[in-house]
């Protein structure tokens, strides 16, 4: 339900020209890309940690550059990028 | 667990992960699988464990998990739209005002937004009344971007909080925007960063939050939104 508050927030915030982009982890993917949303980075991370694991600084900032890199490059709705990689905890 | 674990079914064992005997965030998917789904869950995950005896790498345990959850969270939902709001970017990030979102739960200790008036909730509680979030308009709560860690607060009943409490910034990564606005590569980072408990009354949010939270960025002239739910 989490993610699509987050997808509702998305939609209301585009309609007042606000542009976002939404990273969230790919068990999501489906139901956030049926909410038609604008921008969406997916991560190959577990529930609660979408941004990497803790103390992973380098995948988090990675992450969150794909999201930016996204809000200058995408055109129409519907950009979806997805993260390579995994999630590795202790690193 | 039952008075009797003897009767228990294992319909009713899989169940007890989500809000049940055996309240465990990580694993209350196992309620939307089926008893077989659920049943080559446990098994492959033994099976694995039993590989890791061998080898010291658990990373196989981490993505058995990972794909069941996608398995058990990838069902379309209710709110799907085939028509969505875009609105592109006026300048490059570079020179953009932005501000994170986030539906996870955090505020500042000192600052706790007392859900239904209620002080010191825990995450305990929040758990328990999950049935009332999930009801309920969500607050916003403000979260100046140079907080310490120490001083974050997290509290939700939808997930396991200990990702957040190890590190704030698998999922609000104030710190890490920080050093990309030192950077250059965001041009103004606000000054607060938002979150509010996701599990939420959608109807409540499209129509009396939403409207106030659209309001707040307005007045901060933010022109872009990083969100970020869990």
């Amino acid at each position: 339900m989490c993610h699509v508050s987050v997808g509702h927030v998305a939609r209301l915030f585009e309609e007042a020209g606000i542009a976002t982009v939404v990273i969230a982890i790919k068990a999501f993917q489906r139901p956030l890309e049926s909410m038609a949303l604008p921008r969406l980075v997916i991560t190959p991370h577990v529930k609660g940690r979408p941004l990497g694991a803790p103390g992973d600084d380098e995948r988090q900032r990675a992450t969150i550059l794909a999201a930016l890199n996204l809000l200058d490059s995408a055109k129409q709705v519907g950009a979806v990028v997805e993260l390579p990689g995994g999630y590795y905890p202790g690193r | 667990m039952p008075d009797d674990p003897k009767q228990e079914t294992f319909q009713e064992f899989k169940n007890s992960f989500a809000y049940g005997s055996r309240t465990d965030l990580n694993f209350k998917f196992l309620k939307g699988l089926s008893n077989e789904d659920a049943a080559q869950f446990f098994q492959d995950l033994l099976w694995k464990l039993g590989d890791s005896f061998n080898d010291g790498d658990f990373d196989r345990l981490i993505k058995h998990v990972y794909q069941w959850q996608i398995r058990a969270y990838s069902k379309e939902g209710k709110w799907t739209y085939t028509e969505g709001p875009f609105t592109p970017l006026q300048k490059p990030v570079s020179k953009s005002r932005l501000a994170l979102l986030t539906s996870t739960g955090h505020f500042v200790a000192e600052n706790d937004p007392e859900p239904f008036g209620a002080k010191n909730l825990t995450q305990e509680d929040a758990i328990k009344r999950i049935g009332e979030f999930v009801k309920a308009e969500p607050e916003l709560s403000s979260i100046p971007v140079d907080t310490p860690q120490e001083n974050l607060r997290a509290r939700h009943g939808g997930y396991d909080i200990r990702g957040v409490q190890a590190d704030a910034n698998v999922a609000l990564p104030l710190e890490r925007l920080l050093e990309l606005e030192q950077e250059g590569r965001i041009g103004r980072l606000h000054s607060e960063a938002y979150s509010f408990v996701g599990a939420c009354s959608q109807l409540r949010l499209m129509k009396q939050a939403g409207p106030k939270w659209i309001e707040i960025f307005r007045r901060h002239n933010i022109e872009t939104a990083l969100l970020i739910p869990v």
